[in-house]
C-alpha cells in the first residue's frame, strides 16, 4: 500500500443514515419475516427498500408500509438495498380501503407510478398525481373516469400524451375520428393508417377533457363514452409501457 | 465447485426457500457426516411426503386421504367455513380452539398490483361449497395485509348475495403489546373493532 492512503476495510465508512418520504407502491416477502417495500419519493424517485421483520404480527411498524400508505421514513444506506430503520405516517388513506373498486383503481394508480418512475430520479410530478389520485379515491366519488384521467395525466409526465386535438401525424385540426397507437394520438381520414380504428363520435372531446380536468373535479360521466375512453386509454398505455397493467384486468375474468 | 454427487445436493437445497449456497454447502457436509440410516430417512421423509400427500378433495388441505381429517371430522360443524390464504395457516387456527367449522384454502389472495386475480384461486370452489354445503358463515381468515383484504372484500360481494353470513377475522392491537406502540391504521381498525365489555 502507498503512504498516506488509509485502508478502506480497516476504516468503514461510517452509516449514512437519511430521512425521506414515499408512497408505499407494493411489498412481497424476503427472506423469512422480512419484506422488500417499494415506495414512490418525490426526491428519489421509485426507492426499493428492505423491511426487517416486518412479517411478524408484533413488527414495530404494524401496518404503516403496507401499499397506499404515506409515510416518513428514516433509512440508512445499503448496498444494494436501503434499510428502514423508522416509519410514521403521513396520510393512511384508510377510507379507499375498504371498498373493493377503490382498492382496484388504487392498484392501477401504483402499478402505473411504478412502470413510470425510475430509480434515483426526482419525480415530484408523478408523486403529486400519485397523492391526488389516492386522495380522491379516499375522500371522493368514485368517478368512472378517474384512473382513465390518471392514467392520461401520467402519460403526460413521462412526454408521451396522446394527441387529441389534431392529428398526430399530420397535424390537422379537423376530421379526427380515429386512433392511433402507433402514431400516438387521433389521426385525420388522409393519415388513417393500418391498425388505426374509428373512435365512437364525441370520444376525442370526452378524452380532452377527461385529461384535462382536476381528479376532483371530473366533468358528468356519459357511460358509454367513459367505458370506451378507459378501454382506448388502457391499451394507449399498455403500448407505450410494453406491458399489459395488471391490476386493471385483476376482477376482469 | 464440488465432486458431482456433493454439488448435485447442494444444488438443489439452495433451490430451497430461504437457502443460500452457504447454507446449502453446510446442510449438504452434515448430511454427508451423519449415518447412512439418517439420511435415508430424510430422503425417505421427502420422497413419502411427496407420493402420500394430496390436496383434500374438499377444502384443499394437505391429507394423506381422499378428504382432510377435519372435513372427516362429524363433531365440526359444517355450517361454517374458514377461508384461509394457505394451508399452514390452519394449524395455527387449531391451535386456538377457537374455531369448530371446516376450512377453505384459497391458495392466496387477490393482489391487483401483482394480477393475481380471483379465477386464480380457489374462489369457484368456495361457492360451489357455500350452495352445495348449506354453509350459513364464511370466515375469512386472509392475512391483514392489502391483499389479503382486498380478497375479504371480493369474497363478501361475492358470496353475500347467496344468502350467508360473511365476517373478516378482527384486527387490533397485539395482545401484550403498548399502546403507543400501535401504528394508526392498526389502532383505527381495533377502534372499529371494538367490543362492548
Ligand atoms: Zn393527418
Ligand atoms: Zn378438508
Amino acid at each position: 500500500m502507498v503512504h498516506g492512503y488509509p485502508d478502506r476495510r480497516l476504516y468503514p465508512p461510517l452509516m449514512a443514515l437519511y430521512r425521506d418520504q414515499g408512497i408505499v407502491l407494493r411489498g412481497y416477502p424476503f427472506g423469512e419475516a422480512d419484506r422488500i417495500v417499494v415506495l414512490l419519493s418525490p426526491n428519489r424517485g421509485k426507492l426499493r427498500t428492505v423491511a426487517k421483520g416486518v412479517r411478524k404480527t408484533k413488527s414495530r411498524f404494524g401496518g404503516r408500509l403496507e401499499p397506499f400508505t404515506h409515510v416518513d421514513l428514516i433509512l440508512y444506506e445499503g448496498k444494494n438495498l436501503d434499510t428502514i430503520t423508522q416509519a410514521s405516517i403521513i396520510e393512511a388513506f384508510t377510507g379507499l380501503r375498504s371498498d373493493l373498486d377503490r382498492v382496484v383503481a388504487a392498484g392501477t394508480m401504483v402499478e402505473v407510478a411504478d412502470l413510470v418512475a425510475q430509480e434515483n430520479e426526482p419525480t415530484h410530478r408523478l408523486f403529486l398525481l400519485l397523492q391526488r389520485g389516492l386522495r380522491v379515491l379516499d375522500h371522493g366519488d368514485l368517478h368512472p373516469d378517474l384512473v382513465t384521467s390518471y392514467l392520461l395525466k401520467a402519460a403526460d409526465i413521462i412526454g408521451v400524451a396522446p394527441a387529441l386535438d389534431y392529428c398526430a401525424s399530420c397535424g390537422k385540426t379537423d376530421d379526427l375520428h380515429r386512433f392511433s397507437f402507433a402514431a400516438g394520438g387521433v389521426v385525420c381520414e388522409r393519415c388513417r393508417a393500418a391498425g388505426s380504428y374509428a373512435l365512437r363520435p364525441g370520444l376525442t372531446d370526452y378524452l380532452a377533457v377527461v385529461a384535462e380536468a382536476d381528479l376532483s373535479q371530473l366533468p358528468d360521466p356519459d357511460e358509454a363514452l367513459s367505458r370506451e375512453a378507459i378501454g382506448v386509454t388502457r391499451r394507449f398505455v399498455e403500448y407505450h409501457m410494453e406491458r399489459r397493467l395488471a391490476s386493471l384486468a385483476v376482477l376482469d375474468g | 465447485m464440488f465432486e458431482p454427487p456433493v454439488q448435485r445436493l447442494i444444488d438443489e437445497l439452495a433451490r430451497l426457500p430461504g437457502i443460500g449456497q452457504k447454507s446449502a454447502q453446510r446442510l449438504a457436509f452434515h448430511i454427508l457426516n451423519v449415518d447412512e440410516v439418517d439420511a435415508t430417512r430424510l430422503a425417505d421423509a421427502i420422497v413419502e411426503m411427496r407420493r402420500d400427500v394430496r390436496l383434500c378433495s374438499r377444502c384443499f388441505n394437505v391429507t394423506a386421504d381422499e378428504e382432510c381429517s377435519i372435513c372427516r371430522d362429524l363433531r365440526r360443524d359444517p355450517a361454517m367455513i374458514c377461508a384461509v390464504e394457505r394451508a399452514q395457516d390452519i394449524p395455527v387456527l387449531e391451535k386456538t380452539h377457537e374455531f369448530n367449522g371446516r376450512y377453505h384454502v384459497l391458495g392466496g389472495a387477490i393482489s391487483p398490483i401483482a394480477g393475481i386475480g380471483p379465477d386464480q384461486l380457489r374462489v369457484a370452489e368456495l361457492v360451489n361449497r357455500v350452495e352445495a354445503e348449506s354453509v350459513e358463515e364464511v370466515i375469512v381468515a386472509t392475512n391483514p395485509t392489502m391483499e389479503g383484504d382486498t380478497t375479504a372484500l371480493y369474497l363478501a360481494r361475492l358470496l353475500k348475495p347467496l344468502g350467508v353470513t360473511v365476517t373478516r377475522l378482527a384486527s387490533g392491537l397485539p395482545v401484550g403489546g403498548d399502546l403507543d406502540y400501535a401504528d394508526e391504521i392498526t389502532l383505527g381498525r381495533a377502534l372499529v373493532g371494538r367490543q362492548e365489555l
